[in-house]
């Protein structure tokens, strides 16, 4: 399992338009792509309902997790909009 | 097959009409808006189901098949801070579609240079499961889309 661990820093959090682009992103992927909440239960990244219900607000650090050939590369990406500002 | 009713009385637009691309691109999904009418008055559940997110300007209802609906009152409202908005109900609870759950005034809304156009949202859908049930003048609790069932 390859995982990346990043704090949200946009004012809204993972939320609207930050919510919408990294859940679309990470649907493109052919990998299972799992996202948490600190040490929460990991949840699908891929399912705007999943990820709207996690409730990340500015400032938590979420945990993004694949496993598989492309697993560095998609996990940079998201990790890349969950991070920014 | 799961009818979607409208949040608010006011006027049924197709989302594309909503001034934020979040939802008029579809990007969280497919669904309907509407226009409410400048009144305080109060938000419903769209459907039956569990409140699993409240926020003061939005809220999440799954129903028991695990579909979930967004409403989202008003366009970066998330910006007032829950100001001119009340909670009715509390995350966990269980709501019958056309129960009040939030109380607010879009009027106020409008009043402070923000649109009040409530986007209702098919979390997870694809575009092509979402069939529009009105376009025009809705009452809250009227039928907004219907959502086919896609797994």
């Amino acid at each position: 399992m390859t995982q990346r661990q990043v704090t949200v820093e946009a004012e809204v959090g993972l939320h609207a338009r930050p919510a919408a682009t990294f859940v679309q992103t990470a649907a493109k992927a052919p990998l299972d792509i799992t996202i948490a909440k600190g040490s929460g239960k990991p949840v699908n990244a891929k399912s705007i309902l999943s990820v709207l219900s996690l409730d990340v607000r500015k400032g938590d650090i979420v945990v993004i997790a694949a496993e598989g050939d492309g697993a560095d590369e998609i996990l940079d990406r998201l990790a890349e909009i969950a991070s920014a500002p | 097959m799961m009818t979607v009713m409208a949040p608010v009385t006011g006027t049924a637009v197709d989302l594309d009409a909503v001034p934020d691309p979040v939802f008029s691109k579809g990007l969280v999904g497919p669904g309907m808006a509407v226009e409410p009418e400048r009144t305080a008055g109060r938000a419903v559940s769209p459907i039956t189901g569990t409140i699993v997110k409240l926020h003061p300007h939005a809220f999440v209802v799954v129903g028991d098949d695990g579909r979930g609906v967004l409403v989202h009152l008003g366009i970066d409202t998330v910006q007032l801070r829950g100001e001119g908005f009340e909670t009715l109900a509390a995350e966990g609870d269980r709501v019958g579609a056309g129960q009040p759950v939030v109380a607010w005034d879009p009027a106020r809304v409008a009043a402070g240079g923000r649109s009040p156009v409530c986007a209702v949202v098919a979390l997870d859908a694809p575009a092509e499961a979402v069939t529009t049930l009105a376009r025009g003048p809705v009452r809250a609790g009227d039928g907004l889309f219907r959502w086919a069932w896609a797994p």
